[in-house]
């Protein structure tokens, strides 16, 4: 099976390269993005099994940045993953469509299940979406 | 409308606390978090040692020196922090402007980032006693920061300045003004306020794309 591909948005640089650095040895295929822009930016280029999004960052914050990446595609799977938790912004960013709400610090192995779940949740997706473009054709044709 | 902040309410006093308390735990929980990952690495890294694939000495001697700088970070932010807590420890009519303003702005920082701004500070190189209450005169510099905030956009530059005069220290906050804050008088006249009771003053000085605001403080 092909590895997973996930996107790691945050502003703390030294967090992004060791945890992208232990996520790539544990077989995870990982970009890259400092900012909520940069994060919408790649997300279009795409696709990703998961989106891993911090929740403060300078300008665009988490939660504006989620919204942005729904817009792109409501099947993106986005997990926070943030040291600023309070209930509320995880009840805002579960309402807005993230798959996931979790806090710093978190452990590697949860995370990298977190991301399985996200690419499982991701084919289901795109097998039912495909399914739909079969059952829509066939009817269309009369078949 | 949202009325005015008043720092004579309990429950304004302790939102402020509550905004700082937020914004060093945040700060605690990235660094306790950069030392996990790290450990983790050194974890990783062992294994692989373990498997019989030889360990990178450079890399590993690397780490130590990393985990170190994040603790020297976090424990310099906790220092902060007790710094910021102990203003209110008892009543207390005078302190050091010049440790007040570096700690207070240095707590800032973390908005200010937030914001997409810089802050820089220029201090004398001394001690500068001031007749003031602390824990007042902490909310004050910092609530003056928070308001120059409003009126910025992204990669604004701010410059908080004390000049040392008698009969009061005057502390200067200026940048660039590109924002009508709406609520910003309303802050204003709440910040104008805690100055009247620390027997000091605020005034704000908007001209031309600029903002001033400039605090005074009695010296004793």
């Amino acid at each position: 099976m092909a590895n997973e591909k996930v996107l790691l948005v945050d502003d703390e640089r030294e967090f992004v390269e060791v945890l992208s650095e232990r996520m790539g040895a544990r077989g995870v295929d990982v970009d890259t993005a400092a900012s909520g822009v940069e994060a919408v930016d790649k997300a279009r280029q795409g696709p990703y099994d998961a989106i891993i999004l911090d929740l403060a960052m300078p300008g665009m914050d988490g939660l504006e940045t989620l919204k942005h990446l729904l817009d792109i595609s409501p099947d993106l799977q986005v997990i926070l993953l943030t040291g600023y938790a309070t209930v509320q912004k995880g009840i805002e960013a579960i309402k807005l469509g993230a798959m996931d709400f979790l806090e710093k610090p978190a452990e590697i192995q949860r995370l990298i299940e977190k991301i399985q779940q996200a690419k499982a949740n991701r084919l289901m997706l795109v097998e039912k979406q495909s399914e739909e473009r079969i059952k829509n054709i066939l009817e269309s044709k009369g078949w | 409308m949202d009325k005015p902040p008043n720092h004579r309410l309990p429950e304004d006093r302790l939102a402020f606390f509550g905004r700082v308390g937020a914004d060093v735990s945040h700060d605690m929980r990235n660094t306790l978090s950069i030392i996990g990952e790290y450990a983790g690495l050194l974890d990783d890294l062992m294994t692989m040692a373990e498997q019989g694939k030889f360990p990178d000495y450079a890399k590993l001697k690397g780490l130590s020196a990393k985990i170190t700088q994040q603790v020297k970070n976090g424990t310099q932010s906790m220092e902060r922090f007790s710094r910021f807590a102990h203003a209110t420890d008892e009543p207390a009519t005078s302190c050091d402007l010049t440790a007040l303003v570096e700690n207070t702005a240095a707590l800032a920082q973390r908005r200010v980032a937030l914001a997409g701004c810089r802050l820089q500070v220029q201090l004398p190189d001394r001690s500068l006693p001031v007749k003031a209450d602390p824990s007042i005169l902490q909310q004050a510099v910092f609530s003056a920061i928070e308001l120059m905030l409003q009126l910025q956009e992204a990669d604004a530059s701010l410059t908080v300045k004390i000049v040392a005069e008698t009969p009061a220290a005057v502390i200067t906050i200026s940048g660039p003004d590109a924002v009508a804050g709406s609520q910003w008088s309303e802050q204003l006249s709440g910040l104008q306020a805690m100055m009247k009771d620390l027997q000091g003053s605020i005034e704000a000085e908007r001209t031309s794309g600029t903002c001033l605001l400039t605090l005074k403080v009695p010296t004793q």
